[in-house]
Order: C-alpha cells, then structure tokens, then sequence
C-alpha cells in the first residue's frame, strides 16, 4: 500500500521545501540573522488613513467581507485580515481615530471583537473600546444596506477592505469612494483583485495580504518568514522554466514518474 | 499566579491544540492513514458548525441589546431597530417551531431571499460606475488597461464581433496568455502566502488570529 495518496507526492514535496526554508529563515532570525525586507508601502497606508480619520474626525471602518472560516479558501485570507487588523486596531486606539469593525459570521465575530479589545487594552485605552458597537455582529445580507447607509450618514474618512472578498467588494469600495474616504484594499481571491485595485485608494494584492500581516508584526521572525517564502518562487520558476521546455519537446514526465 | 495560569489557557493551550489539528489534517490530506484517524478528522471537522453556531448566537445577543439600547434611548433611526427587534422574534418563532414550516420558508423565499438578489444586482450599476473612474488614459498603464478593456468588452457583446472582427481573436488571445498569466502567477504567490501563514500558526508565532498579542509588539 502506498504511503503517499496517488498525485500527492510533487504537492507534499514542494510544501515541504517551502516550510523547510521558512523554518529555516525564521531560525536565521532567532540568531540575529535578519534578511532585508522591502517596506510595503501599505504600512505607512494604515497610519496614513487613521491619520486621516483623527484629523477630519470621522470614523476609519475596517471591513472582511466573506469571514465564513468553515470554509477553507476563506479562512487563510481571514486570518491574514485578523493579524492586520490586530495592528490597525492598535494604532487606531492609540491614535484615538474612532473605529469599527462590522463582522457577519459568528465565530469571526468573537474573534475580532477579542482581537480589537486586546489591541485597546493593550494601548491603555479599554475605556474607548465599546463591546456593542466597535465590532459589531450584522447577519449576513442585512449587512449590506447597514453599511451603505451608515457609510454615507457617518461620513467615513478611512475604510480598509482586507480579506476575502467577493461581489461586495466592487459595492462597498466605490461608496467609499464616493463618500471620501481613503482606502486601502487587499484579497486573495482572483476574481476581485482588479476592483479593489481600481476603486481602493491603496491596494494590496494576493500574498501582500499574507506578508502584510507578518510585516506589521513587528516580530523580527514573523517577517523572515516572508524571505522563506521566496525560496517557493523560485522553485516555481524553476518548475515553470522545466515544464515548457518538456512541454515543447513533448515529453510527458508523469508517465516516467508516477507522481 | 495568575497570570501564568491565563497565559496557559489562552496562549499555550489553544496553539499546542491547533499544531496538532493542522498535523493531523495534513496528514489525512497527503497520506494513507488509518479510518480511526479518518474518523477523528471528520469528529473534529464536525465541531466547526457547532462552535460557529454558537458563535452566531453571541453576535445576534449583542445586537439585540445594542437595538434595544437604540430604542431606549431614542437614538438616531430608532425606530429601525423596532423592526429589527420585530423581524427576528416573527422570523425565530416559526424557524423554532420548524425550519420546514411554510411560513418561515414563505418568509426567507419571498422577503429574505429578493432583498438580497436586489442588492446583489446593485453590482452591475457600481461596476460601470467603477469603470468609469479607472477607464481614463492618465498615463500608459491606464491607456493599456483602457485598450484591453475596450477590446474584450467588444469581444463579450454580441454586436461587438460584428463591428469590429478582430476584437474577436486579440480579446481571446489577451483572456488566454496575459490575463491568464498574471493571475497564476498571482495563484502561485497566494499559495506561498498561505503556506507562510501556515508555518507561522504551526509553530505558534502568529497568534493574533487568538486575540494574543506579545507585549512590546506593535
């Protein structure tokens, strides 16, 4: 009986590399060995617009869309907003901006709610933190009209669109623009990245979501993390560079090997 | 004391638990294991509607109290949250008695059901509207982004062939090779991203997503 189910292997092989070298970073780091990491534009976007917001007086909203964590192609982009919004929420406590957080899924709404009032405890400032109105629960399909509404009664100065998002992204990004607020956006799922780019005043794309998130760590081993990632690139381009040249000589490697 | 004690519970314990969960998930997924490991999987997938339901019930608690807080204070547009308050009793007494009673069925398909496909159809109208705002030659990024546009918008629409044959075959040839490149591209970094993700959770150093956050961090 094979160990490894049929067409498994190359899949089990890559990831293993890849975690391998992420490891391997990450333990780099530990002993002092940090890698040079680009500064993502974005981070400055986030004190940027809670800026913003504190100067105009109206409130940064940060929202995520699609939050069902039963379902896995949602979860990983919902976690990676979770670690940002941890971040935001911080700096938006400590610089006061009035923030909130609409959630429409039951278990990421306990999630986030925990994330925002760690993030203001830990910035001293619990008593801003408001347990029925900073994250708020609003059932799915209902939230679309509450937002819309309120985007435009509150006159929001800032809105972060990070996650996984769907049909709701094009609808939500461009009232917010339309109402003024500066926005950054960021998803993973394909199909939605070219509206959050061409409504959201700043954007970030696909695995940016994920390196965001490490970067505003602000743990050094997190953010090496990202330097391992690199290494999986790299194969990928090997893997892409091998794959047309056998193509082209039309040598078909899975019935030498069968993987 | 004290504090050790919290640390255990709401730091250590859960990320020791979600290492051995993502070990165990990886390995169904990649190996040939026992059904008693098959069986545990499917017990412990099981738990996820289970928690998310009660999850649920926090949120719309909360909500309930912030609406009737609203109406007690008389607060800007409170007489929504009336109707708030009256759609969840109406709707949660007949989905108690039974989610397969006419009446709730009657009011998800003819109430619930149409509000959203309206505001779904909201979409087309903020798309154009996007359009608009993104389609403007500022530079030669946009102007390419212009052309391409204009040229698979044609290729989509029946009379678009017509007018103008070759948008037919350049607007296959830019939805085959450049788009479709791109977003592999854009599928490969993804993947790596949430291959990061998963590394971090594993060795528990990302533990935001637990509400935990290092002192000194931020």
């Amino acid at each position: 009986m094979a160990m490894i189910i049929a067409g498994r292997a190359m899949g089990l092989a890559s990831m293993l590399i890849v975690a391998a070298s992420i490891l391997l970073y990450m333990r780099r780091s530990l002993a002092g060995k940090l890698p040079n990491l680009r500064r993502l534009p974005a981070v400055d976007v986030i004190d940027e617009i809670l800026g913003r917001c504190v100067e105009m007086g109206r409130p940064a909203w940060y929202l995520m869309d699609n939050t069902d964590m039963t379902t896995p192609s949602v979860l990983a982009p919902t976690v990676a907003a979770f670690q940002i919004l941890s971040y935001t929420a911080r700096r938006a406590a400590r610089l006061g901006a009035k923030f909130f957080v609409p959630v429409t899924q039951g278990l990421a709404y306990t999630i986030a709610s925990e994330i925002v009032e760690e993030a203001y405890k830990a910035e001293d400032k619990a008593e801003d933190y408001d347990p029925l109105e900073t994250v708020k629960y609003l059932t799915d399909g209902a939230d679309r009209m509450y937002i819309l509404n309120h985007m435009w009664s509150e006159r929001i100065g800032g809105a972060f669109f990070l996650g996984s998002w769907y049909h709701k992204a094009v609808i939500f990004t461009e009232n917010a623009a339309r109402v003024g607020a500066v926005s950054l956006g960021g998803t993973d799922t394909t199909h939605n990245i070219p509206f959050l780019v061409a409504v959201c005043d700043y954007s970030i794309i696909g695995e940016e979501l994920y390196a965001l998130g490490a970067y505003v760590s602000q743990d050094p081993i997190q953010s090496s993390s990202i330097a391992g990632q690199d290494v999986g690139k790299y194969l990928a381009i090997l893997l892409i560079l091998i794959g047309s040249v056998l193509l082209t000589l039309e040598i078909d490697i899975t019935t030498i090997f069968k993987i | 004391m004290i504090w050790v004690s919290e640390r255990l519970y709401k730091a250590q314990i859960p990320i020791f638990l979600q290492a051995i969960f993502i070990l165990l998930m990886l390995v169904e997924f990649f190996f040939t294991v026992p059904k008693s490991i098959i069986d545990l999987n499917v017990t412990l997938r099981s738990f996820v509607p289970i928690v998310s339901a009660a999850a649920i019930m926090l949120g719309v608690v909360l909500l309930t109290i912030s609406h009737i807080k609203k109406i007690s204070s008389r607060g800007e547009g409170w007489y929504y949250s009336i109707i708030y308050l009256a759609s969840l009793i109406i709707t949660a007494s007949f989905g108690l008695i039974s989610v397969r009673d006419f009446t709730f069925r009657w009011i998800y398909n003819n109430m619930t059901a149409p509000i959203g496909v309206a505001l779904y159809s909201l979409t087309a109208f903020y798309i154009t509207s996007a359009a608009y705002r993104v389609f403007r030659a500022r530079n030669f990024d946009a102007t390419v982004l212009l052309v391409c546009a204009f040229i698979v918008l044609m290729m989509l629409i029946p009379v678009g062939a017509a007018i103008l044959p070759p948008v037919v075959p350049v607007g296959e040839w830019l939805r085959s090779f450049p788009s479709s490149a791109g977003f592999r591209g854009m599928i490969i970094g993804t993947s790596l991203g949430i291959i990061g993700l998963g590394v971090r959770i594993l060795v528990g150093r990302q533990r935001e997503h637990l509400g935990i956050r290092e002192e000194g961090r931020g």
